[in-house]
């Protein structure tokens, strides 16, 4: 028989002590949801049902409890660590479920100088981490624009990427240990080597898994030295994105890795005002950095292989390190964002895709192209464009931006009249020409429905981790797994 | 009704750091590399503007919004954004180069009202003051050049029972005063936490205001040369650094708790005691 809220609760406050389990109302519902639907939440409607309980546990221990319990009386269960996810992983869609908020597990454990590792717990704010290691001259190299708000659990359970990844890599190129829990309770470390053949990689089950498969506890990662004063800018306005990937590859093909490497259609660029130096025209930069020798031949090398093509023009290159500086997401940039949606009723989301070379322009073009022609509210739109920041080997990234005046629809319809289709035809485009539909925010909740073809035969293998790992469907239901029609 | 609505765009000074404030011989600081944003307090006197005229459409003498600068180039943007969004009219009046304008209310205010007669503009709408100069008397000047009354931290205005008839909301020592008002007039726009933010063209809108010239009007055409511009009353002889010689405690403590307690302790016991 299914435990009732009164006696979720009771259970919980059994197990982490009452002040650890939170059921104030206006809490619960403000972690019913994240921010894919910030529209109507901040028009105080909220349409997921509210969790029973929102529980922060002090260590791995009662974690390890409390998903025993949650397991055994079958109750969904949401994990949560920093809060900023964007595409409904933070929904709790089931009826009482509970949300295991692991922010006050926040103990930067160990500073490993030797062996180049930062150990912390699931909710240390990266922002602080950082701060802490730069003071100590190194770096993790991870900086995602939410770098001031986002945990460490929360960025390695969404493979998040950040602004310096053409060199540091992304979090699965930086994390070295995990310690997680699965929900029947099992507490799991893999141990801290630089590389290992012992059978398959397991820090891949862990990471990425959206709360879908176990919470995560711990995680160390991979350090660097910092030399900030090193860094150098370039950046130049061209033409037309099709040459501006054309470069982004030829820069990656021979071989450079600069820390950001970035490309951003003119549509795009109004946004961070570059259309205030370079009018109508794509922009591409690049921040060398790391050991000055290493630095100065990145930074020449680059501006070789851009100055071969045709009508590139050069940007200042203090005015693109301006830019960069102030590109990060505070509590403050939230504020007014929920301020500016409020007042104006206008708002703006992303979907980031990514795809090898040899598609990323198609995909770039047929997308607009199909917003365009199919979106029945193309008048609202305020902003179509996007940018490449992710650039690899292989291919590149494409973050697909979208601005819109909300008209004539209650606060809770907005992600059916705009966002969900919107998203969806950049999604379809996408797998249409071979790509994949998230870079790096997570399937989340909303774009489940096209899991299995993202995955194609490879399906199985995802399938069978949830089928092992959560037989019971109790992990975060409806992130990167669509809810089976009963 | 013609209406004029007056503004400026600033570098963002939020994105500048200390070291980014330097100055040449002539006491100019390098901005270019910032990016630049509508003042404040002109983005809400635009907004409002819109809003107004949206009120107005229905009477039989509909309003004819007028966009005015005194700027270079790096104007043009924010006029087509303007034209973009609702604005009739793109005006930028240019000056030469060489005349520093920042502290040059004299010169501005100038240079507006002679437009605004020329045009038969009935009402001007200005933000208080500029992000940059701070002068905060552009508008008083703009009102003493064309004779008209003024109205200064406006927040609000709507129309009354005809189109000549203004309901003006402004802020007076702490307390709000509502007015209604005959045309000419001067508006000069304050800014607080509620006031509203420039709404954003849709795509179709700014493809077409591509399409609307903007004016550009040389300040001699106005009949003002340099030397009619030259502030006569203030020469800008020095710039310092500003040295706020704040100090900052850290409050050490595990928990939450520890710190405020600190806190409490530390400074606010004595204070609360008193
Ligand atoms: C302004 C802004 C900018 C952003 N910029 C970037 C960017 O540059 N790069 C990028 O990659 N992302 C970015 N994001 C997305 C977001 O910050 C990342 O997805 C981040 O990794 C989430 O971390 P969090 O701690 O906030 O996690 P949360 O929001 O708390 O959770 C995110 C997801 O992970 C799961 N989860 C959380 N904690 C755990 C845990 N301990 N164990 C298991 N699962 C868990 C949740 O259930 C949820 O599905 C941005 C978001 C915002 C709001």
């Amino acid at each position: 028989m299914k435990l009732t809220r009164k006696e979720i609760v009771d259970q919980l406050k059994n197990i982490a002590g009452k002040d650890r389990v939170i059921t104030d109302e206006q809490v619960l519902k403000e972690n019913s949801h994240d921010r894919y639907k910030k529209f109507e939440t901040i028009f105080g409607v909220y349409t997921n049902p509210i969790p029973a309980a929102l529980v922060k546990p002090a260590d791995t221990k009662q974690v390890s409890s409390i998903l025993k319990f949650l397991n055994k009386n079958n109750i969904n269960c949401v994990a949560r660590t920093g809060g900023t996810a964007t595409e409904g992983g933070l929904e709790t869609i089931v009826e009482n479920s509970v949300v295991l908020d692991g922010s006050q597990m926040n103990q930067i454990i160990k500073i490993d100088e030797t062996n180049m590792l930062a150990t912390a717990q699931c909710g240390v704010n990266l922002g602080e981490l950082e701060d802490r290691l730069r003071k100590q001259g190194f770096t993790t190299g991870h900086s995602p624009q939410s770098q001031p708000l986002a945990n460490m659990g929360g960025l390695v359970a969404t493979r998040s990427i950040g602004q310096f990844s053409t060199l540091y890599g992304a979090i699965e190129d930086m994390v070295i240990g995990l310690e997680a829990v699965f929900p029947n309770g099992e507490i799991t470390r893999i141990k801290n080597v630089p590389r290992r053949a012992c059978g398959p990689d397991i820090r891949h089950v862990i990471i990425g898994n959206e709360g879908a498969l176990c919470y995560i506890t711990e995680v160390t990662v991979k350090i660097y030295k910092y030399f900030p004063e090193n860094n150098a800018f370039l950046a130049w306005a061209l033409d037309d994105m099709k040459t501006g990937f054309t470069i982004l590859r030829e820069v990656m093909v021979e071989g450079f890795r600069p820390s950001v490497a970035r490309l951003y259609d003119a549509e795009d660029g109004v946004q961070h005002s570059f259309d205030q130096f370079a009018e109508d025209k794509c922009v591409l930069m690049f921040m060398a950095e790391g050991n000055e020798h290493v630095a100065r031949a990145t930074a020449l090398g680059i501006a070789e292989v851009v100055e071969k093509y045709d009508g590139c023009r050069p940007i200042k290159a203090k005015i693109i390190e301006n830019w960069f500086n102030h590109l990060n997401w505070g509590p403050e940039k939230i504020t007014e964002e929920r301020e500016l949606i409020r007042k104006n009723l206008h708002i703006g989301f992303t979907t980031e895709v990514s795809a090898n070379w040899d598609c990323i322009n198609t995909i770039y073009e047929n997308a607009l192209k199909r917003i365009k022609a199919d979106f029945p509210h193309i008048d609202d739109l305020t902003m179509l464009g996007g940018h490449s920041s992710h650039s690899y080997q292989t291919g590149t990234n494409l973050y697909f931006v979208y601005d819109y005046d909300v008209v004539d629809c209650k606060p809770e319809q907005e992600i059916n009249k705009y966002h969900i289709p919107l998203n969806a035809l950049i999604v379809e485009e996408t797998l249409k020409a071979g790509g994949s539909m998230a870079h790096h925010h997570g399937i989340g909740k909303y774009r489940t429905q096209w899991t299995r073809q993202e995955h194609g035969s490879a399906y199985y293998i995802l399938k069978g981790l949830k089928d092992q790992f959560d037989p019971n469907g109790i992990m975060n239901t409806g992130t990167i797994y669509p809810v089976e029609p009963e | 009704m013609k209406i004029a609505v007056c503004f400026k765009i600033i570098a963002d000074y939020d994105r500048m750091s200390e070291k980014d404030w330097e100055w040449d011989d002539r006491h100019f600081i390098d901005i270019s590399f910032v990016r630049h944003i509508f003042n404040c307090f002109d983005e809400s006197a635009l907004e409002m503007t819109l809003k107004l005229s949206k009120q107005l459409e229905n009477l039989p003498d509909p309003c004819e919004l007028t966009a005015l600068t005194v700027d270079d180039e790096q104007g043009d943007l924010f006029l087509k954004h303007l034209i973009a969004i609702g604005f009739d009219h793109g005006v930028r009046i240019q000056c030469d180069g060489r005349l520093d304008m920042r502290f040059n209310s004299h010169g501005i205010s100038n240079l507006i009202s002679r437009y605004i007669r020329q045009e038969g503009q009935t009402l001007v709408i200005l933000g208080y003051q500029g992000g940059d100069g701070d002068n905060g008397q552009t508008g008083f000047l703009v009102a003493e050049h064309l004779g008209w009354p003024c109205i200064r931290e406006v927040i609000e205005v709507t129309v009354a029972e005809s189109s000549d008839l203004l309901k003006v909301k402004s802020r007076i020592d702490g307390a709000t005063l509502v007015q209604r008002v005959k045309l000419p007039m001067v508006l000069i726009m304050g800014h607080s936490l509620d006031s509203p933010y420039l709404r954003v063209p849709t795509l179709k809108q700014k493809l077409n205001a591509k399409k609307k010239p903007l004016t550009i009007v040389s300040s001699t055409e106005l009949g003002l040369d340099n030397d009619a511009l030259h502030s006569k009353d203030k020469t800008l002889m020095d710039l310092h650094r500003h040295n706020p010689g704040k100090s900052c405690v850290f409050l050490e403590g595990k928990t939450a708790q520890e710190q405020a307690k600190k806190l409490y302790d530390k400074y606010l016991k004595q204070r609360l005691s008193l």
